[in-house]
């Protein structure tokens, strides 16, 4: 608003919005450690479903945990390009270019969606509901069966996937084809042109997000469901992906890059965001979870119930605090929403938690749906689960990064460049 | 101005641009004053670090208003339904934290922003409704296009000469001294007026009221809420078209008791023992679950028929001899018990069974004396074959409750434990025509074997007088067989 103090905007060949050497430096060992370590987890999480016939689906289930991970922070990012058009924000455009960077790998990871997709040709490998006898071994009614399975049908469930990504890498591809190209023309027009797409785009995303989640997700019990659950999953990813934002930034900043343009104030901005996240995705599991307790009908309440009990239960238990209570505290104050080490710790420790938020959706189903209880699946299956995440997201920084040394960091000719870098927030 | 003396207030400068009211508020910052204030016509970014403000205490009220939110509301939820007012809601606990959550998170919401928002008040002496500045027209243009800076003058470093030079070397052009407002402080009348109408208007739906209230009136009662007043509830024993059955007041859901109903365990409902009923015939304590916990109206046929019926057929073991009945009564029996069951027994059973228990009451006696044919005797009590050992108290309890041969059921008309009761009373009044004399307390042995030498006695001498009678009936018959004969041989 006030021009006062502003920074000058550097010119666009500047190296601070290059990537620095020392991670651009990463890139090899992330992609090939990714795809070592990813490999390897979904081998052990095999070999644990081989040991243990009771868990047929637990290394799919390993290998899907780390996909719904990383995807759901990845659409956060596209989600965040999105909403920031919408609403003409100034104060996003030093951090957009990395929430741009995440966006853009729905395209490789709609290539790591092709083992589920495969794993629809071996029943009961990782959804229940592709076993041809699951309805009658669970005494559902034929009428019942039949009407499920119009939705869960192998190829419809393909073609659906195959349209989610087509939406999400046309969008994807739209916003970041309109933020680079403005990184040469600097043309307001761009700027215009995404702002008008941004809302159809949200409408989009909205519908097609909520869908993947109930595929994805919810269908792995497939007699259960929950209209919240797409919101659920959104929250989660959301809040991972400005969680993502804030680390990326800080370490880019920490090597070196764009100093003098993401300042304490875009910290706060981001810190606030990650603070309401966290309390929205709360709000969110504990809607799910109370109309759910209330009306207390068993074909709902069986979703919960599996994660009441044993291990599960006790991690039901640690994702309400250190999910929830923790970090919520934690973000509280502003002095520490306004400190960079601060945040980028609360970051990164909100991305773990994250993870154990997907863990503790998908694992449970990975049993077989006989009234057993959901275990971890003992050292390998930990050391499986753990594997695959981290193997997914080596891989996916390492293409990140590889991206980024291709590009430049912020968007240098945005028309609200100069807003931003003169933002405060007091 | 006028010349009087008024009292100053401090000193406000103009500025043109947002940088020069900034460099100024840093130079009185350095200078050390610390009561000052700036007015800008929209908010300066900066401003509160350049002037040296604190940050604000606000977040903390916010904090207390929100945790304090949260406490009053789990506390009131958890005093209301789980101490005061002990009620279930939707078969939860009666303290239940995930359903108090909403109104805690509500709560918490609301007394957070009630906090922020009247904390700012407080922070920013609100409400005010003049502030000195006003006094100076230039002051006006602080909502348009000028940016105005103001030191107090309880400021301790508060000089007038200085604050001049300071604000001057500042390059502001206009510097003044902020006085007293002396426009009239009086509320004007109009506004008095409009509010005095206020107040007495509404006074008016108050006074209707209470008129109503002390007066009759003929015309018909005003509806204020004709939908509450005249409610499409049904009436029990109305009909309605919505269910299929017509009725309006609904049967109980299987399965339903009422409060404070379901104490007694299946033994005590059935008189039958149903551990080992399980071990014998599993499907039979099923069905005996099912018809005394769930109301399985089938089941209850089922058991009755069978408990009944099976009396009357000769075939092989009969069910009420194989059934494990309850060998004790397994409810507390005292004094109480047996009243009741003696007050219970004279309502319901003695018309048949007499009152002594000999199966000879009214009506037994009446249905003799027509010679009624399709009358079964109501049965003695006394015999060895109704006696506890060979008829346990479980099995009368069921007899009483289920009926046995002609003997209707009680269960409609006797209370569970009442007819416990008569079992009790039942056993008490076949030891009372049953007992040894060992029995009796010593203190009362005498009396009652003095009663009973009288008694004895008494037959005796009964017997005796009957015998005597009899000699005497004897005797006279053959005297008049003898008379008789005499008359007769003269005759022939």
């Amino acid at each position: 608003m006030s021009e006062h103090a502003a920074p000058d905007i550097k010119p666009a060949d500047h190296p601070a919005f290059q990537l620095p050497a020392s991670l651009s430096a990463l890139q090899t060992p992330l992609l090939f450690g990714g795809i070592v370590a990813l490999l390897g987890g979904l081998l052990i999480g095999m070999f644990v479903s081989y040991m243990q016939p009771d868990m047929p689906r637990f290394g799919m289930s390993a290998y899907l945990t780390a996909f719904l991970y990383v995807l759901t922070v990845v659409l956060g990012g596209l989600f965040f390009v999105m909403i920031q058009h919408l609403v003409r924000a100034g104060w996003s455009v030093v951090v957009r270019r990395i929430a741009e960077f995440l966006m853009l790998m729905v395209i490789p990871l709609a290539i790591l969606f092709v083992p589920i997709i495969l794993s629809l040709f071996f029943p009961n490998s990782l959804f229940a509901w592709t076993d041809p006898d699951f309805y009658t071994e669970h005494g559902i009614s034929q009428s019942v069966a039949d009407q499920k399975g119009y939705f869960l049908w192998e190829p419809f469930f393909a073609i659906r996937a195959v349209f989610y990504f087509f939406v999400w890498a046309i969008l994807a591809m739209f916003f970041w084809r309109g933020s680079t190209e403005q990184d040469e023309t600097g043309e307001v027009a761009a700027t215009e042109r995404m702002q008008a797409w941004a809302g159809p785009g949200i409408i989009a995303f909205a519908l097609t997000l909520s869908f993947a989640a109930f595929d994805w997700g919810m269908s792995l019990a497939p007699m259960w469901f929950s209209t919240m659950f797409g919101v659920y999953m959104f929250a989660g990813g959301i809040l991972g992906a400005h969680c993502a934002i804030t680390l990326g930034t800080y370490l880019l900043q920490r090597n070196g890059a764009m100093k003098d343009e993401v300042t304490p104030e875009h910290y706060h901005d981001l810190g606030k965001y990650i603070f309401g996240f966290t309390f929205f995705w709360t709000y969110i599991a504990f809607s799910q979870y109370m109309l759910i307790w209330y009306g207390n009908i068993p074909e709902e309440t069986e979703w919960f119930f599996y994660r009441q009990e044993g291990a599960f239960g006790t991690l039901s238990l640690a994702l309400i605090f250190f999910h929830w209570l923790i970090p919520f505290l934690g973000t509280m104050p502003r002095h520490i929403r306004r400190n960079p080490h601060v945040m980028a710790f609360w970051a990164a420790y909100i991305l773990v938690m994250h993870f154990v938020d997907i863990y503790w959706i998908v694992m449970p189903e990975a049993r077989l749906l006989d009234g057993s209880m959901a275990t971890f699946g003992g050292i390998f299956g930990v050391l499986a689960s753990l594997l695959c995440v981290a193997g997914m997201s080596s891989l996916i920084v390492g293409l990140i990064l590889k991206l980024a040394g291709d590009n430049r960091l912020v968007p240098v000719r945005d028309p609200r460049l100069g807003e931003s870098l003169a933002f405060e927030n007091i | 101005m006028s010349e009087t003396k008024k009292t100053v207030h401090g000193i406000m400068a103009e500025f043109t641009s947002v940088d020069s009211l900034l460099s100024a508020c840093r130079r009185i910052r350095d200078a050390g004053y610390t009561k000052t204030d700036a007015f800008t016509p929209f908010p300066v970014h900066g401003i509160d670090k350049a002037l040296g403000i604190k940050p604000t205490k606000l977040p903390w009220i916010a904090l207390v208003g929100g945790v304090s939110g949260t406490l009053i509301a789990l506390t009131m939820q958890i005093w209301m339904n789980g101490i005061d007012y002990k009620y279930i809601i939707s078969g939860k606990p009666y303290i239940s934290l995930p359903a108090f959550m909403p109104v805690a998170f509500e709560l918490t919401i609301l007394l957070a922003s009630f906090g922020a928002f009247f904390g700012m008040w407080a922070l920013n002496g609100l409400p005010r409704f003049s502030n000195p500045m006003f006094t100076d027209p230039r002051f006006d243009r602080a909502t348009d296009d000028r940016f105005f800076l103001y030191i107090d003058a309880r400021d301790a470093r508060y000089d007038s000469e200085g604050v001049r030079k300071l604000f001057a070397d500042t390059g502001s052009e206009y510097i003044n001294e902020v006085i007293e407002d002396d426009t009239p402080t009086k509320i004007p009348k109009p506004i008095f007026m409009v509010w005095g109408t206020m107040v007495a208007a509404s006074v008016i739906p108050l006074l209707v009221v209470l008129t109503m209230r002390v007066t009759n009136s003929s015309q018909p009662r005003f509806h204020v809420f004709p939908d509450m007043d005249f409610s499409p509830a049904k009436d029990a024993q109305m009909s309605t078209s919505l269910f299929v059955d017509n009725r309006s007041m609904r049967p109980d859901v299987p399965g339903t008791v009422a409060r404070g109903q379901m104490e007694e365990s299946l033994d005590v409902l059935t008189g039958i023992d149903s551990e080992k009923l399980a071990q014998i015939d599993a499907p039979r304590a099923d069905r005996l679950v099912r018809a005394y916990f769930f109301d399985d109206e089938v089941a209850k046929a089922e058991e009755v028929a069978e408990v009944t019926e099976a009396e009357g057929e000769a075939a092989a073991p009969s069910v009420m001899d194989t059934t494990p009945w309850v060998k004790e009564i397994p409810i507390k029996v005292d004094a109480a018990l047996i009243e009741k069951g003696q007050q219970q027994f004279g309502i319901y059973c003695s018309v048949c069974h007499g009152l002594n228990g000999r199966g000879n009451g009214l009506v037994n006696q009446r249905a003799q004396s027509i010679n009624s044919p399709t009358w079964v005797p109501p049965s003695n009590m006394h015999q060895d074959s109704l006696y506890s050992d060979k008829y346990p108290d479980g099995k009368l309890y069921s007899t009483i409750t289920n009926g046995i041969r002609k003997m209707p059921g009680y269960a409609g008309q006797i209370k569970l434990r009442d007819r416990w009761a008569i079992v009790a009373y039942v056993r008490a009044l076949q030891k009372s025509q049953n007992a040894s004399i060992d029995l009796v307390p010593p203190s009362q042995k005498a009396a009652v074997e003095k009663a009973v030498a009288d008694a004895k006695a008494e037959l005796e001498r009964q017997a005796a007088e009957a015998e005597k009678a009899e000699a005497e009936r004897k005797a006279k018959e053959e005297k008049e067989k003898a008379e008789a004969a005499a008359k007769d041989a003269p005759a022939e």
